[in-house]
């Protein structure tokens, strides 16, 4: 199994390890609810290595993240991120990822550790008309989600200047003393943060550096409750080979008048089967497979992705209804084990991220 | 590591017991709560109902996983610990004084075979 650069880091905070797409990561330190905690209200770090960098350079590299991705990516203005669903011709969806703009000529795209071969073949098979080189880095980099609203305290504490304009979705390549990051303003956790790119021993001191000035240690287990209450999807989960965007709420990274990209034309004639449901409950915890059921006990979808909210303290849900039978009434219902429980719908996410 | 107290009996899911005169009271062990992590839901069976041994009698749940309970024995439900609907965590606090039921037994025999506190030990560790 494969190993991040900061393994050995994790043992010594007596992490709890376990498999994540072939690497064995940090799943908590303390405890879930004081990870959540620490990222909604001061600072926690996460090690996220296990995610996949490839970089485009030359002359048509934005054109060509451009014709690969739904979302606009020439557009978007210099040193901006992007996030995208990645699509086949069909509509079918690769992997959502995102793209961030660090020169005219030079991207960076990172992936989701389960779909870097994936990606990287897909993206390979595509290249041919373009001036572009493409590079698979995901092995030469670590990477680091610092989050959370006292982000930029300990941010400038490292040595990163001006970050007060450094907007929120951009990134910039930093150099101190010598030391050279990518610096991106982005998360999956609805707050304000920053993740941090760079070579496997500036992320270990760096790393080391974070645990002194305070900031949390968190695993993944708190990032998924994290993204969950912000409503953000997973691959795997709401996004997976057989939907399209549409099927997920993602119309709005679908740009259909932009320029050609693939999967434009089955993406213009689709009709989405399926409609992103936003379920809690007052008791229990909604699981991942969980049948939803309209009033008439009718099962109608499944639950995607469900945990606790560590801030509403209720059991939180997103679920795929079947589209015709998207109940009108906004009735919903979840089967746990054999009882059947209320469901309450949200049109907004759980929980209001605090990013700029 | 674990606090395995010697008055009590064991199964290897993790339960304890205690035996007061035909009442045998049920929870889940230091080990099992310490495993589980933060427990945010406790799922209790219904008074009045009879339970087999190593049948399943509830749920506790972190926030990452859902664990079902076996009973150490065969009964009937007399009790249940309410104060574990508002707050499972009582479980990560004291997995020993937060019982979660109690119940009526017809056979004493089950009950001194389950393990003791010297024989439920290695099961608690890695």
């Amino acid at each position: 199994m494969n190993k991040t650069s900061l393994y050995e880091a994790h043992l010594k905070l007596n992490a709890k390890m376990a498999e994540f797409a072939g690497f064995e990561m940090p799943i908590q330190y303390a405890g879930v609810k004081s990870e959540v905690q620490a990222v909604r209200e001061a600072c926690g770090v996460f090690d996220v290595s296990h995610m996949g960098e490839f970089f485009v350079t030359g002359a048509d590299a934005q054109k060509f993240v451009d014709y690969l991705i739904t979302n606009d990516f020439l557009n978007a203005q210099m040193n901006k991120a992007v996030y995208s669903p990645l699509c086949r011709e069909d509509g079918t969806t690769i992997d959502d990822l995102i793209a961030y703009k660090l020169e005219e000529n030079k991207v960076l795209i990172c992936v989701n550790a389960a779909n870097i071969d994936k990606d990287w073949n897909w993206i390979e098979s595509k290249k041919s008309n373009f001036n572009i080189t493409l590079e698979n880095k995901s092995e030469a980099y670590s990477l680091l989600a610092v989050q959370g609203p006292e982000t930029e305290k300990h941010m400038t504490s490292l040595g990163f200047k001006d970050l007060e304009s450094f907007e929120y979705y951009s990134a910039k390549e930093f150099e101190i003393d010598g030391d050279k990051y990518i610096l991106a303003r982005t998360g999956y956790t609805g707050e304000d943060g920053f993740e941090i790119f760079a070579s496997h021993d500036l992320i270990q001191k760096t790393w080391a550096k974070l645990m002194d000035q305070g900031a949390t240690p968190c695993g993944l287990a708190s990032r998924d409750v994290l993204r969950l209450e912000v409503c953000y999807p997973l691959y795997g989960h709401e996004l997976n080979d057989n939907l399209t965007p549409l099927d997920a709420a993602l119309k709005w990274t679908v740009k259909l008048n932009k320029n050609e990209f693939i999967g434009k034309g089955a993406l213009a004639d689709h009709t989405p089967t399926h409609r992103l449901a936003k379920l809690s409950i007052e008791k229990g915890i909604p699981r991942e497979g969980y049948d939803i059921l309209n009033d008439n006990n009718e099962v109608i979808g499944k639950v995607t992705s469900g945990t606790m909210s560590v801030v509403l303290g209720k059991g939180i849900a997103l679920g795929l209804i079947k589209r015709d039978k998207f109940p009108e009434n906004k009735v919903f219902k979840i089967q746990i084990r054999k009882n059947i429980v209320d469901a309450t719908y949200h049109t907004k996410a759980f929980v209001n991220g605090g990013h700029k | 590591m674990s606090n395995i107290p010697a008055e009590l009996k064991y199964t290897k899911d993790h339960e304890w017991a205690k035996l007061e005169g035909d009442i045998v009271t049920v929870g889940i062990t230091d080990f099992a709560q310490n495993s589980l992590g933060d427990i945010v839901y406790v799922e209790l069976p219904n008074i009045g109902d009879n339970i087999e041994k190593e049948g399943t009698f509830g749920v506790v749940e972190s926030i990452k996983s859902a664990s079902d309970l076996y009973s150490p024995l065969t009964g009937e439900i007399v009790e249940v610990n309410e104060d574990l609907n508002d707050s499972p965590d009582l479980l990560n606090e004291d997995a020993y004084t937060n019982w979660i039921m109690k119940i009526k037994i017809s056979n004493e025999d089950e009950f001194n075979s389950l393990l003791s506190a010297s024989d439920y030990k290695p099961l608690c560790e890695e």
